[in-house]
């Protein structure tokens, strides 16, 4: 089914899901509230696209959106080769959306790596822990907020001395 | 014996001098490749290269079989930990060359996960710039760290120098 | 003798420590296998030993500039990470390259690919004893390495393309060396056939050892050559065009049916030869024309020569190169898929508007690919996961980022 067909079909089957349907470089992209993400999904699932090629998350502190994150996926139809962006609304106060790792498990680690980097929390997602920094790891780094050089956590290592050697000293 | 074949069987030197020969021709590397420098340290093992002719070649990947430590891409802060870990597994003498930009001073990742510079950690004895080297630059590294090796006194190694 | 065999052995289970600091994981990975006898009964695969950022770092650097961050992504095949973001942003500001760029990137991506499989496959060797594939591989890679630094001045971080072309042209003479290169490859994938396709050793500790079903590949996300070992016919640069003249091209896709360890083997050799003939035909057909960008366009920098002795020149240098000048695009976002040497690698570009991306997120292909490994080796012997690992390719700095 062909991203124009499909769209206005979901419009009309869940109209109260969707926000708004634009379109950038010849490509839909679906904006839809973040509750209804499973449902959407698997409406989607079903009318052929089978193949979940991407998901991630975009922090809209600056840019501007419904909500504070977006988490967008991206759809592949392996059958016609169209592909589709879906986004999520996320807000700040309370950024859950449920999982969609029953539908394509490749979403377990795409989720848990948004977790790690934005806080993004996925409900009845199995093991839902940092996948890219430690676990003691403190702040979500990619949210606009964070700065790019980190709050020290890099500079936090023991010194670990030769001991036995003496250090030659500088010419 | 006439003397004429002990004058020919018989070469005087100091212990310090031959310990260090030794030490500094059979190095066995540890390479603690992470990223792009691990590829290209695998290059100077390779055929072109070839890091048997400098007596290196015995690659050991445990830490306690080996002297010369190659960190060889950028470390993270989750991979820092198991750095430290490996050096102080290595038994004495061990030596550390720096691999590479990122290992030596972050490179291009000024972000908040990666150190910027092991150096600020580990003591390293040789630096290699490049991102990645190119293995003749590796070669010139190991060299460079042979001369040091060359020069090394055993006092040097007394732990009561220290005090 | 018979008495003591019959008897069920109990053992207690053994937590075994897998990396990340172990030749075969060759690079940085970790997994926490549970262990009865020399069965793997539970793995947990840990990753992000070697997050370094690239997507924050993306945030701050504008587009060309982020090019050559993206060389160190993938360390095996960067030709093929520097034209995926240049395609990602030319869709996002609209930009149409000459035909010449276009071949010249196919070209290059080929040979990418060629020497990531050898590479590959080599170390797939290694990893189960046998040395001679590796070396032969990888002086072969050197040759490659050499035709690479002809045209882009380094071996390994290229950083060749630019938003809207190539930063230089090929050399005159360049086909030839190709060629001869070429010739070579075709010798070398047959000596590592002959040494391994019927090699007793190789066929039982590759054959029916970590077999993907379709189904899993396609909930799992796999993609490329891995995914083509297990039945699934999909290749972007045949499926999904149009992807940078692909479609002028006349090539095979490598698809095997069992998706175990052998048919990747299989699949990434086939893969190789197919390279090859992309190669040959791309510089049989290579048009002539400019490779730069588009003076038009206003945000392609002016030749050394004039910045260096004209102040038109130098002026005009400061102005593309200021911050909030140059090159800007509109505001939206992109998704570009290419098929990579291990699989759908996609950058997807957010911008506001200004300079830099407001967001650039990497579809790695090695993350999803790696995601089913602890399914995949629950039940095999510990001595089949190097194996199943080392027909994975995965590569850290694209697993991480």
């Amino acid at each position: 089914m062909s991203p124009a067909t499909i769209t206005s079909q979901l419009k009309e089957k869940f109209p109260e899901a969707i926000l708004d349907i634009t379109e950038f470089a010849d490509e839909k992209i679906l904006h839809i509230k973040s509750q209804h993400i499973l449902l959407v999904l698997t409406a989607l699932k079903s009318a052929g696209y089978n193949f979940l090629a991407d998901l991630t998350a975009i922090d809209n502190l600056t840019l501007g959106g419904f909500e504070r994150f977006a988490v967008s996926y991206h759809l592949l139809c392996h059958e016609t080769a169209e592909r589709l962006t879906v986004k999520a609304y996320v807000s700040e106060e309370k950024p859950t959306l449920p999982s969609v790792e029953s539908l394509w498990k490749t979403a377990d680690w795409q989720e848990r790596e948004v977790f790690d980097l934005y806080g993004i929390i996925f409900e009845e997602h199995p093991n839902l822990t940092r996948i890219m920094n430690p676990d003691d790891y403190e702040g979500y780094p990619l949210r606009k907020d964070y700065p790019r050089l980190g709050r020290k956590e890099r500079d936090d290592f023991p010194v670990v001395n030769r001991g036995i050697r003496k250090k030659k000293p500088l010419e | 014996m006439n003397p004429t074949e002990i004058k020919s069987n018989i070469l005087t030197t100091t212990l310090e001098s031959a310990i260090n020969w030794g030490r500094k021709n059979s190095f066995w590397p540890m390479p603690f490749g992470t990223a792009c420098c691990g590829i290209e340290f695998m290059a100077v093992l390779a055929a072109r290269t070839d890091l048997a002719r400098f007596g290196a070649e015995a690659i050991r990947f445990s830490p306690r079989q080996s002297d010369l430590l190659i960190v060889a891409g950028r470390i993270s802060i989750k991979m820092m930990p198991v750095l430290i870990r490996i050096y102080e597994q290595m038994p004495e003498p061990k030596w550390v060359i720096s691999m590479g930009a990122c290992a030596s001073s972050g490179g291009v990742f000024d972000t908040y996960s990666v150190i910027q510079g092991v150096d600020q950690f580990i003591p390293v004895d040789v630096y290699v710039p490049g991102c990645p080297p190119r293995p003749e630059g590796v070669v010139e590294g190991l060299m460079k760290l042979q001369d040091l090796v060359g020069e090394e006194k055993l006092s040097d190694y007394s732990p009561a120098s220290d005090k | 003798m018979n008495r003591v065999t019959e008897q069920p052995i109990e053992t207690d289970k053994m937590v075994l420590n897998f990396g990340p600091q172990h030749p075969s994981t060759h690079g940085t990975l970790r997994i926490i296998m549970e262990l009865e006898g020399e069965t793997v009964k539970k793995a947990t695969p840990e990753i992000g030993f070697l997050h370094s950022g690239f997507e924050k770092l993306g945030e701050d650097l504008d587009f060309n500039q982020y090019i050559t961050i993206t060389d160190r992504m993938n360390y095996l095949s960067p030709l093929c990470n520097n034209v995926a973001y240049a395609l990602a942003a030319e869709k996002l500001m609209d930009l149409k390259v000459s035909k010449r760029t276009e071949y010249i990137r196919v070209l290059m991506c080929e040979l990418s690919r060629i020497a990531d499989h050898l590479l590959n496959v080599g170390m797939l060797a290694v990893d189960l004893g046998a040395l001679t594939a590796f070396l032969y591989g990888f002086r072969l890679r050197e040759d490659i390495y050499d035709l690479f630094e002809i045209a882009t001045g380094t071996r390994l971080t290229t950083s060749y393309t630019l938003v809207g072309g190539l930063m230089r042209d090929i050399p005159d003479g360049y086909d030839k060396a190709v060629i001869k290169v070429l010739d070579e490859t075709v010798e070398v994938t047959n000596e590592i056939e002959t040494l391994l396709n019927k090699n007793r050793i190789w066929q039982d500790r590759t054959k029916d050892i970590g077999s993907i079903s379709k189904e899993d590949a396609i909930s799992y996300g796999i993609s490329g050559p891995m995914a083509r070992a297990s039945g699934i016919d999909w290749d972007i640069r045949v499926n999904e065009p149009p992807y940078s003249s692909y479609e002028d091209f006349d090539f095979d896709v490598a698809i095997a049916l069992n998706g175990d360890v052998f048919d990747r083997y299989l699949v990434r050799m086939e893969e190789i030869r197919q390279s090859i003939k992309i190669c040959r035909q791309s510089l049989d057909k290579m048009p002539t024309g400019d490779v730069s960008i588009d003076p038009d366009l206003g945000f392609s920098l002016p030749p050394k020569d004039e910045v260096y002795n004209s102040i038109e020149g130098l002026i005009y240098h400061f102005e593309v190169t200021m911050p909030n000048r140059g090159m800007t695009p509109p505001v939206g976002e992109a998704y570009v898929p290419t098929e990579s040497p291990n699989g759908e690698l996609g950058f997807y570009i957010v911008s506001d508007g200004t300079r830099t991306p407001y967001r650039v997120r990497t579809r790695p292909p090695s993350l999803m690919n790696y995601s089913i490994f602890s399914k995949l080796i629950e039940g095999h012997m510990l001595s089949d996961v190097p194996a199943i690992l080392g027909s994975f390719n995965v590569i850290a700095g694209e697993l991480d980022r």
